[in-house]
Order: C-alpha cells, then sequence, then structure tokens
C-alpha cells in the first residue's frame, strides 16, 4: 500500500530545511546524511554560498540512513518513525526477544526492514520501553549489500543505544547485533484482523495519504506566494520529532535507574556547552540553533544565556558560528542529561554601554563594542585612512 | 597607527571561496586633488536613500605637520580620504559572515549582502578593517556600498563618481583603472591592515 501512494510522489523523504545546520549556517560542515546515503547523487550539499542546505532529489532509494543519521531530525520519511514504532508496540512480546532484521538477514524476525540503517535509537529502545526482554538486530555482512554505505549508521546506532540503555541502568547488553548468513528474512505476521473490504482499503490508503503531510497539490499553490526571506526563517525553531520521540522513549523505559555516564563527544548527536568571558551577547548561537537549545534572557540590564542540553544536538553550528570562538564544546558528555530536562544557564552578566557608541554590549572582556575596538579611535574607517601616512603598515 | 588584529583567522579569509574572476570592477580616489567637499557621501546617500547614521562612503579628514615647534617653518596640511568599501579581493567580512548573505559576485568583484538572508549580527562589521558594512537599525539589516549596482548594470557609472567635483574618482575595471594610472605618473598607495590582507581593489594615489 506504502508503494501505491509513493509512486505520485517524486522524493520518498521530507527535509525540513529550517532544522538543517547547514541551511542555518553556511559555516557548518556537517555532511552526515551525504556521509551515509548509498543512492549516487541523491544528496546534494549546498556550495559554501547562497543556499547551503542540503537537498535529496528522486534518486533517494528511501533506505533511511540519512532519517537515521541526521542529528536535528531534519530529514523524514513518508513513513514516519511514529508510525514504525506503533507497528513495533503491536509485535513486542513482554519478556521476549524482539528481532530486527535487514532484508538480506537469513531468518524470522519480528521487523524486517529494507536496511538496518533506518532505525533511529528511539526505535531501537521502543520494544524494551514496550517491555521486551532483548533487542537484537539481525544483519549479514554488510559489505555484499548495494547499501553497504549505511553499515557505519547503524552500527552507530547500535553503539549509542546501547550506552544509554547502559545510561538508563539497564545494561547494554539488553541491545545486541547478531551476525546470520545471506537469504530472505521472513517477518512474523500480525494475525489477520478479519476479512478486508474494499472500503477498509480505500480507507487506509486515504489514512496513509494523510498522514504523509501535505498533499503534492499544496504545496506546488504555496509556491506562488512570496518566498520568506531566510532572515525570517532561522527566527524559527521547528521541533526536532526525532529527539522529542527519543525523550518520549527514554522517560517510559521500564525500570529505569539513570546513572551517569562520562562519553567522548565527537560523533554523538548530543553536547554539553561552555561559554568563556568572551561573549558579547550578540545571539547569533540563539538564532542559528536549529533545534532552540540555547535561549538568551535579558532581565533588569542582565543578560543570561540559557542552555537546553536534552534538545542539543551536537551540531556545532553555534560553535563554528560564533564570531569571537566564545563558544565550545566540552569534550565528554554526560549521557544522563537526556533523562534530566534541567536548563544550564551557560553565561549570565551584567550589560554594558561600549564608550565610543554607546551599543548595548556584554562587557566582560572589553568596555568596547567590537565595532569599535580599534585602539586609535571609534571610528574605524579613520584609523585606517591614518595608516596611508604611515606608510602602509 | 591602528593596531587591528583581526579574530577571523587567516585562512578562514584566504579560503573564502573568493574565486577571483576575471574583472574587478573598482573605484580609483585620486587624494592629492581631492577637495573634501564630501560631495560624494551626500551623492550616495541620496541614491542609496540611507538612514541618519549609515554611510556608505564617508570622506576621514587627516591633519599633518605641527605649526607650534617655533624653530621650523609651519607645515601643516590636510588631506581627505573617502572610504567607500574596498570591494576585498578576500573579503574579511565575506569570511565572517555565519549565513553566507555576502558574495563576491564573479562577473565584476562586487562584495553584496543579500538583504533576504542576513540576519543584522554585525560579524561583517567586526571583520572588516576598513568600517564598510554598516548597520541599518531600521530594516535591521546591515548594508554597505554596492558600488551603486543598480546603476553599473545599466552601463552608467557610481552617483559619486559623477557627482565628484573634482574628478577624483573614477570607475572602471581594475586593470585598466591601473592603467590610467601608470599613464598620469601616479603614484599609488596601498594599504594592508596588519595580520589580514584582504587585497582591497580601490586604489588610492597620492604626492
Amino acid at each position: 500500500m506504502n508503494s501505491l501512494i509513493e509512486l505520485g510522489l517524486q522524493v520518498p523523504v521530507r527535509l525540513d530545511s529550517t532544522l538543517c545546520s547547514r541551511f542555518r549556517s553556511t559555516k557548518s560542515e556537517c555532511a552526515a546524511c551525504a556521509v551515509v546515503c548509498p543512492a549516487p547523487g541523491a544528496v546534494r550539499l549546498g556550495d559554501g554560498a547562497g543556499n547551503n542546505g542540503a537537498e535529496i532529489n528522486a534518486a533517494c532509494v528511501a533506505c533511511g540512513a540519512c532519517v537515521s543519521a541526521c542529528p536535528n531530525g531534519a530529514i523524514r520519511l513518508l513513513e514516519d518513525d511514529q508510525r514504525v514504532a506503533e507497528r513495533i508496540a503491536q509485535k513486542v512480546h513482554s519478556g521476549e526477544t524482539f528481532r530486527f532484521a535487514c532484508n538480506r538477514a537469513k531468518g524470522r524476525a519480528e521487523m524486517v526492514l529494507p536496511c538496518l540503517s533506518r532505525l533511529t535509537e528511539a526505535l531501537v529502545l521502543e520494544p524494551i520501553r514496550r517491555g521486551a526482554q532483548q533487542v537484537e538486530l539481525r544483519a549479514p555482512d554488510c559489505s555484499g549489500c548495494g547499501l553497504r554505505k549505511t553499515a557505519q549508521q547503524w552500527e552507530r546506532t547500535l553503539v549509542f543505544s546501547q550506552a544509554l540503555c547502559e545510561s538508563a541502568g539497564l545494561g547494554a547488553a539488553r541491545i545486541s547485533s547478531v551476525q546470520v548468513q545471506v537469504g530472505n528474512a521472513e517477518e512474523i505476521r500480525l494475525p489477520a484482523r478479519g476479512p478486508s473490504s474494499r472500503r477498509r482499503l480505500f480507507g487506509s490508503i486515504a489514512e496513509r495519504w494523510k498522514a504523509s503531510g501535505d498533499a503534492p497539490l499544496e504545496t506546488e499553490a504555496g509556491e506562488e506566494a512570496e518566498p520568506e526571506p531566510f532572515r525570517e526563517i532561522v527566527k524559527r525553531h521547528s521541533e526536532n520529532s526525532k529527539r522529542t520521540d527519543l525523550l518520549r522513549v527514554l522517560d517510559a523505559l521500564p525500570g529505569l535507574k539513570v546513572t551517569p555516564k562520562e562519553v567522548v563527544t565527537v560523533g554523538l548527536p548530543l553536547a554539553q556547552l561552555e561559554v568563556d568571558s568572551r561573549c558579547v551577547g550578540c545571539n547569533v548561537c540563539e538564532t542559528l540553533c536549529p533545534t532552540g537549545a540555547l535561549t538568551h534572557r535579558e532581565e533588569g540590564g542582565n543578560y543570561a544565556l540559557d542552555f537546553d542540553a536534552a534538545h542539543c544536538t551536537g551540531c556545532r553550528v553555534c560553535e563554528l558560528a560564533c564570531y569571537h570562538q566564545a563558544l565550545h564544546l566540552r569534550e565528554t558528555v554526560d549521557l544522563s542529561l537526556l533523562f534530566q530536562r534541567s536548563r544550564v544557564t551557560l553565561i549570565s552578566a551584567r550589560l554594558a554601554n561600549c564608550q565610543a557608541c554607546g551599543e548595548r554590549i556584554l562587557g566582560t572582556a572589553s568596555t568596547f563594542c567590537p565595532t569599535c575596538q580599534v585602539k586609535a579611535s571609534g571610528d574605524r574607517r579613520d584609523s585606517v585612512a591614518r595608516l596611508f601616512f604611515s606608510g602602509g603598515n | 597607527m591602528a593596531e587591528y588584529s583581526p579574530i577571523i583567522p587567516r585562512e578562514a579569509i584566504e579560503r573564502s571561496f573568493a574565486k577571483l574572476g576575471p574583472k574587478q570592477y573598482t573605484l580609483w580616489v585620486d587624494i592629492e586633488h581631492c577637495i573634501g567637499c564630501n560631495a560624494c557621501s551626500i551623492a550616495c546617500k541620496a541614491e542609496n536613500n540611507t538612514p541618519v547614521g549609515v554611510d556608505y562612503n564617508r570622506v576621514i579628514e587627516i591633519e599633518e605637520g605641527d605649526f607650534r615647534d617655533a624653530s621650523k617653518t609651519p607645515n601643516v596640511g590636510v588631506t581627505f580620504v573617502p572610504m567607500p568599501c574596498m570591494h576585498c579581493g578576500q573579503p574579511a567580512c565575506q569570511a565572517a559572515c555565519p549565513v553566507g548573505a555576502i558574495t563576491k559576485r564573479k562577473e565584476d568583484g562586487i562584495v553584496l549582502i543579500n538583504k533576504d538572508k542576513c540576519i543584522g549580527c554585525r560579524y561583517c562589521a567586526w571583520a572588516c578593517p576598513y568600517g564598510a558594512p554598516q548597520f541599518n537599525a531600521e530594516a535591521k539589516i546591515m548594508e554597505k556600498c554596492t558600488l551603486c549596482v543598480h546603476r553599473t548594470d545599466k552601463g552608467l557609472v557610481p552617483a559619486c563618481v559623477t557627482t565628484c567635483p573634482a574628478k577624483v574618482r573614477f570607475f572602471g575595471e581594475l586593470n585598466e583603472l591601473t592603467m590610467v594610472m601608470r599613464e598620469k605618473r601616479a603614484k599609488g598607495v596601498s594599504i594592508s591592515v596588519g595580520g589580514a590582507d584582504t587585497k582591497p581593489s580601490v586604489q588610492y594615489t597620492s604626492k
């Protein structure tokens, strides 16, 4: 049924550019989707000028690797994670092993996917949340598969899920991968629910059509309107549905006993930030953060920058964009952050007026605003013009 | 001497994707003969309709010499340096912009700010050693000299050049301008601001 509907659409995934870190900042060199994409030419990254965001075209094979790889949840398959989670929930038997298998994995499995890279951490943990004792990822040797480029992604998901499971006090051994022989996977089907009627068939088509988002005709009509300028788009912070799903699953894990677990930040969709005294309170990090994990408050001449670690995806846009390099990712991150929804105040200081132009700045590093930080005088042009008479430099 | 140390690392400026095109349109300002009338600044304000405090072009007055020393003959002089955007070969503003709103046009080398993309963070003003980008407080975006791109696209010259009563401003392609400068035996002055050579294209000549 799924394929019937997808026939009419050209691209089987939807990309929400406002969540793409490359789209938000040209300084971002994120290529998470392009690195794992097995279809040559399906993901096109911007060139650094103009629109820098990722674009996915009709060459896409709908394996779902980019959905799993994008830390910001910018990419959604038409059958979104919510629906897959519902299917998982129907098939879980409490206290037993839940098996995910790829198409090429020989043997029976509760859920067979075109490729295991479709799995996100939320989906891997979903069976445990529903009471399964073990989660098993069954895959043959990926090197013989046409989608082998995606192998790194499901392995990464597996490692991160195991770490999360350990941090939740359930033990990493609850999730494992099993290498099996190449063959045909057989999905354990749910017992049929009565005879199917034509009315039900069309009903389910209509339902799926609705669930797949807006109809293509509607989007075409929307294109005629004046395109919204970029600076208005970046002010919006869309919800990272991938992270919301993960947080929901983590909260509902049975037998949850949070234990701190420090891991290396590199390669994880998670980070802890630090801000030093070079911050001038320009709010660029807040504006460009794809997921809205940073927010600022101004109360009575005091400036404070708040950080929501549970929603940070470690995309490093803030770190790369910061002019004064005041913002840094810590080298290690505590996984238990995802279980506590604490907001940390990264910096809190009084706003001061620049001595030359009166601009409001965070006066922790200098009494001049960055525009006026030229020693000779308040005007940068003036000081440069004087260079003519002091012999070049 | 200005002690300007750009925070933008040198490598960032150098790889600021500004593949230099074959042509670089720019200005030549003969500061030896500039009379400091500020007509260029006024023409610029009228042409681009800029609000108060936003100056694409500003004429800087520099006083030299000394008259207080009784033992010497007083030799004081004033020089005027018009400072528009330098339309650099490797623009520091482009390297600083976090959203890629600043581009250097391939066909004529004009550095432009995309008003739809600009988020008004002022990073370009902080990075530019020449003070070219100006913050427009009304629109909350950055603006700067465009070499009157709306005029030059039509084959006209920038408003400041047509207006200049002393005829010290010239508009043209960089190589052609330098040829004219050589013919006139004008001595070029080049400045590079310590640490970051952004390759400014605007030419100045003096005594």
